[in-house]
């Protein structure tokens, strides 16, 4: 099985979390810019968005972080997704929610404040995505008030995985923002994971 | 018997049509409820309690509250459409799950912002550099959609599934926006096949001369 995509690339870090979590043997290698760029026929072949991650598992080829993920976790029947149907519908809509509306509206305060690529500096842009990134963040906050310690309740799933590492770059934003102690509190309980910490670090953030 | 399914949302939201359009499919009864838009309502606590973001659609299956659009379909097909718009098999299924995903990160991002741009903005206030930007992510992306429907009848494979659903309901305000496209053959072929279905007429082609030149909901 292969994974294919920069570590840097938060999507990425996704597939290679569980892929810890599930202790799964991989060879990974890195594509998209500026490590290597994917607007290439051979990578193109594999996905015509030109976007990391992919999956290669023998003849299979899969793209989209989480359904990769979903992917991984039935085909070893067994890791962060839950049996019932119900919860299991929760924990899709906070990926939906992660994928759809907390990570875009991060996009571009991400670029200039977390990884600081040049280019990334329109004043206007960063205030904008700042403050979208905080109305979704204080959903998240609201939501974990409860005391629960993952975001559908006591059990850990891949919705975990992709809130948790956008929370990590909450953290890592140069500049003041608003506390948010619930989130913190929970990423704390994330990070205790073994098979988490190596995908939120200072250099990848 | 349990209570029917309630489904939240005005029938003139893209998002509310994805949920429509499955439940007409698999046949359960439900029951919609108007909100959102003209008929407001998304910022009672009633229904915020429901969904905390205060869009819409929204869906109770008895003990169950759930939103994000693609989140209800999944559940709905996973419940009520196993081997039929819901494939079992997990290799068949799992690209089935990555087109839906990617209608909700990229191609969405696309059409609906174009229709934001240029249907739902007045065109006084219509921002150029937005609407060339939203054109060209449409037109990028229903390239890759035309591409995909050149291997197969269907976006997830060679039957209809909910991948179709979430993807399928863009094609009524394409056609009719107003707005030159590509050509896209493999689009158009699968327009006309999706249309023989009575439920993607009755959720999908429905008139939204309400959102044309409004941007507040
Ligand atoms: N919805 C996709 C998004 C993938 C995506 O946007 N990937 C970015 C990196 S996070 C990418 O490939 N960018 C181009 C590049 O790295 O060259 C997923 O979740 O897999
Ligand atoms: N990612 C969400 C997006 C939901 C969304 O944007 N809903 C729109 C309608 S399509 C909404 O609630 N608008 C406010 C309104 O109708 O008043 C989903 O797929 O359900």
């Amino acid at each position: 099985m292969k994974i294919l995509g920069r570590k840097t690339s938060i999507n990425v870090r996704k597939v290679l979390w569980l892929a810890a979590e599930l202790g799964l043997d991989y060879e990974h290698e890195v594509w998209g810019r500026p490590d290597r760029d994917p607007n290439v026929a051979e990578f193109l072949a594999l996905n015509p968005n030109a976007f990391v991650p992919v999956l290669i598992d023998g003849d299979f080829v899969l793209w989209e972080s989480h359904a990769i993920m979903r992917y991984l976790v039935e085909r070893e029947g067994r890791g962060p997704v839950p049996a019932d149907i119900e919860a299991r519908a929760l924990m899709n809509q906070w990926l939906d929610w992660q994928g759809s509306d907390l990570s875009p509206s991060a996009t571009y305060a991400v670029m200039a404040r977390v990884r600081k690529i040049a280019g990334w500096d329109d004043p206007e842009r960063i205030k904008q995505s700042l403050a979208g990134w905080t109305r979704h963040m204080n959903i998240l906050e609201n939501t974990l008030a409860d005391g629960r310690p993952f975001i559908i309740g006591d059990g850990f799933t891949l919705a975990d995985i992709s809130i948790g590492l956008q929370v990590y770059r909450w953290t890592m934003i140069d500049g003041d923002v608003p506390e948010m102690p619930n989130s913190l509190a929970y990423l704390g309980r994330l990070l205790q994971r073994p098979a988490a910490a190596p995908w939120m670090m200072p250099a990848t953030p | 018997m349990s209570e029917p399914i309630v489904l939240w949302g005005r029938e003139s939201s893209a998002n509310t049509q994805k949920v429509l359009w499955c439940l007409l499919e698999l046949g359960i009864p439900f029951e919609r409820r108007d909100v959102g838009g003209k008929f407001g309502g998304l910022d009672r606590p009633e229904f915020l309690a429901m969904n905390p973001n205060r869009r819409i659609p929204v869906i109770q299956d008895g003990s169950l509250t759930l939103w994000e659009s693609h989140a209800c379909v999944r559940y709905l097909a996973a419940k009520y459409g196993a081997g039929t718009i819901w494939p079992v098999d997990l290799a068949e299924r799992a690209i089935v799950d990555q087109w839906t995903d990617w209608v909700a990160t990229d191609y969405q991002n696309g059409w609906l912002d174009l229709f934001w741009a240029f249907v739902r903005t007045p065109p006084s206030k219509r921002d150029a550099a937005r609407v060339a930007d939203a054109l060209n992510w449409t037109h990028r992306t229903l390239k890759v959609l035309d591409a995909r429907l050149a291997e197969s009848p269907y976006v997830g494979g060679p039957a209809f599934t909910y991948a179709d659903i979430v993807s399928g309901i863009s094609l009524f305000r394409l056609a009719t926006m107003g707005i030159e496209l590509p050509p896209v053959p493999n689009i158009d072929a699968w327009h006309q096949r999706l249309r023989q279905r009575a439920p993607f007429r009755q959720a999908v082609e429905i008139n939204y001369d309400e959102l044309i030149g409004r941007e507040v909901s």
